[in-house]
C-alpha cells in the first residue's frame, strides 16, 4: 500500500482509528504500520484521541435543554429596535473606542476646516478683559460701518465731527 | 454574529460622531461674540468702569454714551451693524483701512450725492459679482459718478459685499 503520509491521504488513519476502513484496507495499512515508524505514530495518536472520546461522558442535558435553546434564538432575532440601539451604549473594549473616538474627532475637525476655513482661532477665555481703546477703535468703526446701513445717510453724524 | 458586531460597532461609531458634533455646537455656542461692544458688555460694571477709569474722564463719558446708543440701537439695526461689522472684521487689516478711508470719502462727498452713491452701492451689493462687474465697467456708470464716486462705489461694494 502506498504510504498515506506520502499520498497525502491522513483521512485513512481517522478512519482506521474509528473503525470504518474495510477489512482488506485495514490489513494493508496494519501492513504497513508494521513498516513505516512515522505513520505508526499517527495511527498511535489517532487512536488514543478516539479511545479519549470514547471515555469521556456528556454531561446530560436538561430535559427542555432543545425548547429553551431555540426560544433564546427566537428572542435574539425578534430584539426591538430600542433594545438594538441600546445595545450600543453597552461598554466597548478600549481597542474598539480609541481608534473611533480618534477617527471622529479627525472627521470633525476636517468638517470644521472645511466648513470654517481660515476661521479657527484661538478663542477668548470667558471673562476676558476688553480694553476700552479698543472698545473706542470699535465705536468708531462701527460708526462708519453705520453710514452704509442707513438708507438718508444724510442723516448719520460725521465720526470725525464728535 | 460577525455581522452583528459590525452593525454596532457602526452605530457607536454613529454615535460618537454626533456626541462629537453635539459638543462642537455647545462649544460654538459659548464662544464669545466677536464683536468688542457686545464683548465688553458681557464684562462685569466693575470690570467696565476699572477699564473705564484709565482714560480721561471727558473721553470715558463718551464711549459710555456711544456704547448706550450702540445698546438702545433698534434690535433689527444693531443685528444688521453686527453682521456688516462680522463681515468688515474678517477683512485683513490693509482692506479694513480701505473700507474706512471710502466711508469717511463718502461721508465728505455734497450732501445731494450721498444718497445717489449710497443706493448705487446697495444695489451693487445685492448683484452677483458677474453682473456688479458689468455694470462698473458700462459708461452709464461711468457718466453717473465721478471717479471717486466710483471708486467708493467699487471698494465698499466688493468688500461688504451683502
Amino acid at each position: 500500500m502506498n504510504c498515506p503520509i506520502q499520498s497525502r491521504n491522513p483521512e485513512r488513519f481517522v478512519a482506521y482509528a474509528a473503525g470504518t476502513l474495510d477489512p482488506e484496507t485495514a490489513r494493508a495499512l496494519e501492513r504497513h504500520l508494521a513498516e513505516c515508524a512515522a505513520c505508526r505514530s499517527i495511527a498511535a495518536d489517532q487512536t488514543a484521541v478516539w479511545k479519549a472520546l470514547d471515555a469521556w461522558e456528556a454531561p446530560p442535558l436538561s430535559p427542555n435543554f432543545d425548547q429553551r435553546l431555540y426560544r433564546r434564538i427566537d428572542q435574539e432575532v425578534r430584539f426591538s429596535w430600542w433594545d438594538r440601539l441600546a445595545r450600543t451604549f453597552r461598554p466597548m473594549p478600549l481597542r474598539q473606542a480609541v481608534p473611533l473616538t480618534a477617527s471622529a474627532g479627525l472627521l470633525l475637525v476636517a468638517g470644521l476646516l472645511l466648513q470654517h476655513p481660515g476661521t479657527i482661532a484661538p478663542v477668548a477665555p470667558r471673562g476676558e478683559i476688553v480694553r476700552a481703546n479698543q472698545v473706542e477703535r470699535t465705536l468708531d468703526d462701527l460708526d462708519l460701518l453705520r453710514l452704509l446701513g442707513t438708507a438718508d445717510s444724510t442723516q448719520s453724524v460725521h465720526p470725525d465731527a464728535r | 454574529m460577525p455581522g452583528d458586531v459590525g452593525r454596532t460597532t457602526l452605530l457607536r461609531f454613529g454615535w460618537v460622531v454626533l456626541l462629537a458634533i453635539l459638543l462642537a455646537m455647545v462649544a460654538a455656542a459659548q464662544q464669545p461674540p466677536t464683536n468688542p461692544i457686545d464683548r465688553w458688555n458681557r464684562m462685569s460694571p466693575a470690570q467696565r468702569e476699572r477699564e473705564l477709569s484709565k482714560l480721561p474722564p471727558a473721553r470715558a463719558r463718551l464711549i459710555r454714551q456711544r456704547i448706550w446708543r450702540y445698546n438702545h440701537m433698534r434690535p433689527e439695526e444693531q443685528q444688521a451693524l453686527r453682521e456688516r461689522y462680522q463681515t468688515f472684521s474678517q477683512l485683513p487689516p490693509d482692506k479694513q483701512q480701505i473700507v474706512r478711508d471710502r466711508l469717511r470719502e463718502f461721508h465728505q462727498l455734497p450732501q445731494a450725492r450721498r444718497p445717489v452713491v449710497h443706493s448705487e452701492i446697495a444695489r451693487l451689493r445685492s448683484w452677483p459679482e458677474a453682473q456688479r462687474q458689468a455694470r462698473m465697467i458700462g459708461d452709464e456708470f461711468r457718466s453717473q459718478f465721478s471717479p471717486q464716486e466710483q471708486q467708493i462705489i467699487r471698494d465698499l461694494s466688493a468688500y461688504l459685499p451683502n
